[in-house]
C-alpha cells in the first residue's frame, strides 16, 4: 500500500514536470566562453540560473566531464547534491587555458527581466575556485552584452539564436 | 649472484607495485576494449586523406549556415557543432563531403568514465596520480629486469627465442609470454610514466610564442573557398577548426588547430593573422597518448589490451612461482659436521628441493642424521657416509643458480673419508640437454678420490613421481634405510586430510607386540589394499606411513608397537570411537594385479597387512600363494592362520605357509621359498607376479634367494622380471 502511494506521487510529479515542459516557452542562446591563458589543467565551468535571492534554480551547462572534480565547484556542488539534476544533456568537455568554448543555452522566457542572473563559476583542479567568475543579468538588453570575467574566464558573450 | 640480484629486484618491484599494477592492468584491458569498440561503426570517409579545407568548408556551409566548430578526432571521424537550415542545433559525426549526418556523438558511458578515472588516479586526484605514476615507473623497471632475466636464462640474446625449460605451468607461462609481450608492456609503462610526468609538470613545458604575421590591411574581401590557407590545409592535418563567433567581424578569426600548430585566419580576407607552433613536448605527449591508449589503431589497441591482460597473469603466475620457490623451507636438525647423510640440492624453481626435502624429512623421522643444503653451500662433512645430490638443469644445460659454484667448491673442500654418492637428475626430455648438469656432476664426483658411486645416476623426467620412486626403492633396498615408495608421497599436490574413526583395536601382550587397528573413513573415500595411510601423531609436519588393508570398506592396519615409537604409540593409545586425521596416499604400483595367472605374496612381520586386504579383494580367484615369516607363534599368527583357512575355503587363497624364527625348528621365509622353489620359479616364468612386503633386510635376502633360483633353474636374472614389473615390493 505504501508503495502504491509513493508510486502515485511519483506519477503526479512526472506528469507535472512534463506538462510544464510542454507549455514553457524557451529561447536558445549561443554562448561563447573565452578563457584567459593560464597554466595548468583544463578548467571546469558551470553555468547556472540564479534567482533574485541568489539561490540556484537550474543548471544550464556543465563544462567538465569527470564527476570526481564536481566538488571543487563548492557552492554549485552543494546545490547539486540536493537537487540531483540530470546533467548528461548539458555536459561537455572542460576548457583549457586560452581556449574557447561555445555552448547552446536554453533559457525560459518567463525568467527574463525578473531579477534572475546567469552565473558562470569556474575551478581548476588543485588551483582556485571562482564562485562568480562572470555574472550576466537576465534582462532583454543585458543578456547579449559582452561580460568580462574575474577569474579563468576572459569574457562571455551570448547571441540569441534565430 | 648477479642473477639473484636481478631476480630479487624483479620480485620485490613486482611485490611492491602488484596491487596498483593489477588495478591498472584490469582497467587497461577494459579501456583497450573500449578503444577498439569506439571505432565501430566507423564514421571515417574513404576519401578523407584527399580532402582539403577549401573543398570541405563551402559544402558544409550549404547545409549548416552557422557552424561553431569542426573536429577531427583520433579515429579521423569528423564531427560538427552547428545549426542547420531550420535553426536546429546539430552535434554529430558527418560526412565532410556533403555534411550528411553519419551518427551521434556519444559521450563515454558512466562505466568507462569511472574506469578511466580509476586508471588515471584511483579516484584520489593528485595523490592517486602520483601512486599510479610510480607504479607505472616500477612496471618499467620490472620490464627491464624481466628482459635481463630472460637474457640470462637463455644465456645471451642469441638464444633469446630458443626453447624455454618447462618446470611447471606458471613458470613456463611467465617466461614465454614475457618474451612475447615485453615490447608492448615496455611501451605501456614508458608512455604511462611520461604522461604522468607531463601531468605533474615534471616535464619542462617550453613556451612557444604566438607569432603575429604581417597583414595587408587593405586586402580585398574574398570567398572562404578561395582562402589560400584553406587550399593548402588538408583535412587530415586538422584537429579542430573554431569558426568566428560573430560573422563579418574582422576581429573574430577562424582558428585552425592543426596537428603541429595553431593558425588564426582573418574571416574577411583569408589572411593569416598569427601562428603558434606547438612545443615539442606537446607533440611527444600526444604521441605518448596515442601509443599508450592505442586510440589511433585497432591493431595497437588489441595488442595493448592483450598485453594488459597478460600483466594480470604475470602477477598471478609471479606469485605462484614465488610461492613454489619459497614453499619448501630448508630445516636442519643436525649440523653439517654431524650428519651421516648429506643431501645437496640444485634447484631453480623449488621443485627439485621439494623432492629432496621429502627424503630429508623421512630420514629425520627415521632417526637418521640427515643434513640438507644447497649445492653452493658445499663444505667439509667429516661424519658423512652418504651423499645424495638432487639437481635440475637450468637454461641450456648449465647449473641452476644455487649450484653454479659447486664445481669450484668441490675442488676446494676434498673430503677426508670415503663417501658413497648417488646423483638424481631432474629435467624434461622435451629439451636436448636433458639432465645435462646432473650427468656432469655424476662424472665429476666419480673422478674424486674420496667418492664411491652408491647407485648409478638416475634421471626423473617431468617430475614423474613414479620414476623418482624407482630410485627411492633402489636406494632404500641397498642402504636398508626405510623410505616411502608410494609415488603419492612425492606429489606436490597432496591428498586432502580426512577424518577416520577407530572401530576396533586389538591389544598387545607379553608374547605379542603387534596390534591390529580398524579405521572407518568418516566421509566416503576411495582406496585399495596396498595404499598407504599417512598419519600425523603430533599434528605437525611429521608424518608416518602405514600400509593399508581394505577390509569391508574399512582400513585395517597391522602395527608393531615400539615403546618409543612416534607413530605406533600414538595409534595404540587411541580408543574405540576416537577420530584421527590422515591422508590416503595412493600406491598403484602395489595393488593386487588384475590380469595375472598367479601371485606369490611374501611378507614378514607387519608386512602381511596389505596382503590380508588383497586376498579379500581377490574376487577373480587368481591363485595366490602366501609365504610369511614371524618370530613367535601367538594369538595374532593364530588369527592369520584362521583367516587363511577361511579364505582357502572361499577360493580366494591357494596356499599359506608360516615360518617362525624364534620357535623350535627356527625357519625364515627364505626357507619356505627354497622349499617351493620350482613352483615359484615356474610362476615367474609363466608371467606370474611376486609381491614382497616387510622389512628391507628380508627383501634383500628374498631377492638374493630368488636371483639364485631363477639363474640356476632358468638362467634368467631376477632383474629381467623386475623390469617386466613381475616383482613388486613395498618394504621399509
Amino acid at each position: 500500500m505504501k508503495l502504491n502511494i509513493k508510486f502515485i506521487i511519483l506519477l503526479f510529479v512526472v506528469l507535472g514536470f512534463s506538462k510544464a515542459d510542454v507549455y514553457a516557452q524557451t529561447s536558445k542562446y549561443k554562448c561563447l566562453i573565452q578563457m584567459v591563458s593560464y597554466e595548468g589543467e583544463a578548467a571546469y565551468v558551470v553555468v547556472s540560473l540564479v534567482n533574485k535571492a541568489g539561490a540556484y534554480e537550474k543548471t544550464l551547462a556543465v563544462l567538465g566531464p569527470d564527476k570526481q572534480w564536481y566538488n571543487t565547484l563548492k557552492d554549485w556542488y552543494k546545490y547539486q547534491t540536493k537537487a540531483k539534476e540530470k546533467l548528461s544533456a548539458v555536459t561537455g568537455a572542460s576548457i583549457g587555458g586560452g581556449d574557447r568554448a561555445i555552448k547552446i543555452l536554453e533559457i525560459d522566457n518567463a525568467k527574463m527581466n525578473k531579477g534572475y542572473t546567469l552565473r558562470f563559476e569556474t575551478a581548476v583542479e588543485e588551483q582556485k575556485y571562482h564562485i562568480t567568475d562572470v555574472e550576466i543579468p537576465l534582462t532583454t538588453v543585458g543578456i547579449t552584452e559582452m561580460a568580462k570575467g574575474k577569474g579563468y574566464i576572459k569574457m562571455v558573450k551570448l547571441n540569441k539564436v534565430q | 649472484m648477479t642473477l639473484s640480484i636481478w631476480r630479487y629486484s624483479h620480485l620485490s618491484l613486482g611485490l611492491i607495485s602488484s596491487v596498483f599494477v593489477l588495478i591498472l592492468a584490469v582497467t587497461g584491458v577494459i579501456l583497450a576494449f573500449d578503444a577498439v569498440e569506439e571505432k565501430v561503426p566507423s564514421y571515417r570517409v574513404e576519401n578523407f586523406n584527399d580532402l582539403n579545407l577549401s573543398q570541405v568548408l563551402p559544402e558544409l556551409r550549404k547545409v549548416y549556415p552557422e557552424i561553431t566548430e569542426l573536429t577531427v578526432d583520433h579515429n579521423q571521424f569528423v564531427s560538427i557543432d552547428a545549426f542547420d537550415q531550420n535553426g536546429e542545433a546539430v552535434k554529430a559525426y558527418i560526412d565532410p563531403n556533403n555534411g550528411e549526418i553519419l551518427g551521434q556523438v556519444k559521450t563515454k558511458s558512466q562505466f568507462i568514465q569511472w574506469t578511466t578515472a580509476l586508471h588515471r588516479s584511483l579516484f584520489l586526484k593528485d595523490t592517486g596520480r602520483i601512486v599510479i605514476g610510480i607504479a607505472s615507473f616500477l612496471l618499467l623497471l620490472i620490464t627491464i629486469s624481466g628482459l635481463v632475466l630472460i637474457i640470462k636464462r637463455q644465456q645471451g640474446i642469441k638464444h633469446f627465442f630458443a626453447k624455454i625449460n618447462r618446470d611447471f605451468f606458471a613458470q613456463y607461462f611467465h617466461v614465454i609470454t614475457g618474451r612475447v609481450f615485453l615490447i608492448p608492456i615496455f611501451i605501456i609503462a614508458l608512455t604511462g610514466t611520461y604522461l604522468f610526468m607531463v601531468r605533474m609538470n615534471l616535464i619542462a613545458n617550453n613556451k612557444v610564442e604566438r607569432v603575429q604575421q604581417k597583414v595587408n590591411v587593405d586586402a580585398a574581401k574574398i570567398k572562404e573557398a578561395a582562402f589560400p590557407i584553406f587550399k593548402i590545409t588538408q583535412l587530415a592535418e586538422v584537429e579542430k577548426i573554431e569558426f568566428p563567433f560573430i560573422a563579418d567581424e574582422p576581429e573574430e578569426f577562424f582558428i585552425l588547430k592543426l596537428r603541429d600548430q595553431e593558425i588564426s585566419v582573418n574571416q574577411i580576407n583569408g589572411q593569416i593573422v598569427a601562428k603558434t607552433k606547438y612545443p615539442y613536448s606537446a607533440l611527444l605527449e600526444k604521441l605518448s597518448l596515442d601509443w599508450h591508449t592505442g586510440r589511433t589503431s585497432v591493431l595497437l589497441a588489441i595488442i595493448l589490451g592483450l598485453a594488459s591482460l597478460n600483466i594480470v597473469f604475470f602477477i598471478y603466475t609471479g606469485f605462484v612461482i614465488t610461492y613454489k620457490r619459497t614453499r619448501t623451507k630448508i630445516k636442519n636438525k643436525f649440523k653439517a659436521d654431524q650428519a651421516e647423510i648429506v643431501i645437496l640440492v640444485g634447484s631453480e624453481n623449488g621443485s627439485t628441493l621439494f623432492f629432496a626435502n621429502q627424503i630429508h624429512q623421512q630420514l629425520l623421522a627415521d632417526g637418521k642424521s640427515s643434513f640438507i643444503a644447497q649445492l653452493n653451500q658445499y663444505n667439509v662433512y667429516p661424519n658423512a657416509k652418504q651423499l645424495l645430490i638432487f639437481t635440475s638443469t637450468y637454461g641450456l644445460g648449465t647449473a641452476p643458480t644455487n649450484a653454479n659454484q659447486f664445481q669450484n667448491l668441490l675442488q676446494k673442500f676434498p673430503q677426508q673419508q670415503q663417501i658413497e654418492f648417488s646423483v638424481i637428475g631432474f629435467g624434461s626430455k622435451a629439451y636436448p640437454d636433458y639432465c645435462a648438469f646432473a650427468i656432469q656432476l655424476d662424472e665429476l664426483l666419480n673422478k674424486q678420490t674420496w667418492t664411491k658411486q652408491f647407485l648409478p645416476i638416475h634421471t626423473v623426467n617431468d617430475k614423474d613421481t613414479e620414476e623418482f620412486t624407482q630410485w627411492v626403492k633402489h636406494w632404500s633396498e641397498k642402504s636398508l634405510i626405510t623410505l616411502a615408495t608410494a609415488p603419492a608421497v612425492y606429489n606436490e599436490k597432496i591428498p586432502d586430510l580426512k577424518k577416520f574413526k577407530v572401530i576396533a583395536k586389538t591389544l598387545v601382550s607379553d608374547d605379542n607386540s603387534t596390534f591390529k587397528i580398524i579405521l572407518q573413513p568418516v566421509a566416503k573415500l576411495k582406496f585399495k589394499s596396498g595404499d598407504l595411510l599417512a598419519i600425523y601423531p603430533a599434528e605437525d609436519h611429521r608424518e608416518r606411513f602405514y600400509s593399508i588393508a581394505q577390509v569391508n570398506g574399512k582400513i585395517q592396519l597391522i602395527v608393531k608397537l615400539y615403546t618409543t615409537g612416534f607413530g605406533s604409540s600414538f595409534l595404540y593409545q587411541l580408543e574405540q570411537g576416537n577420530t584421527l586425521s590422515g591422508r590416503v596416499m595412493l600406491n598403484p604400483n602395489f595393488h593386487l594385479p588384475k590380469k595375472v595367472k598367479a601371485i606369490v605374496m611374501i611378507a614378514n612381520g607387519t608386512g602381511i597387512a596389505p596382503f590380508l586386504g588383497m586376498i579379500l579383494e581377490n574376487k577373480k580367484q587368481i591363485p595366490i600363494h602366501l609365504y610369511t615369516g614371524f618370530r613367535y607363534r601367538n594369538v595374532l599368527t593364530q588369527s592369520y592362520q584362521d583367516f587363511a583357512s577361511a579364505e582357502i575355503n572361499l577360493g580366494r587363497l591357494n596356499s599359506f605357509d608360516i615360518a617362525y624364527s624364534r620357535e623350535e625348528n627356527s625357519q625364515y621365509v627364505m626357507d619356505l621359498i627354497k622349499k617351493d622353489a620350482t613352483k615359484i620359479v615356474n610362476i615367474l616364468a609363466n608371467g606370474g607376479v611376486i609381491m614382497i612386503c616387510g622389512s628391507l633386510a628380508m627383501q634383500q635376502d628374498v631377492e638374493q634367494v630368488l636371483e639364485t633360483l631363477t639363474m640356476s633353474m632358468n638362467n634368467i636374472p631376477l632383474s629381467l622380471y623386475k623390469d617386466q614389473k613381475q616383482l613388486l615390493s613395498d618394504c621399509y
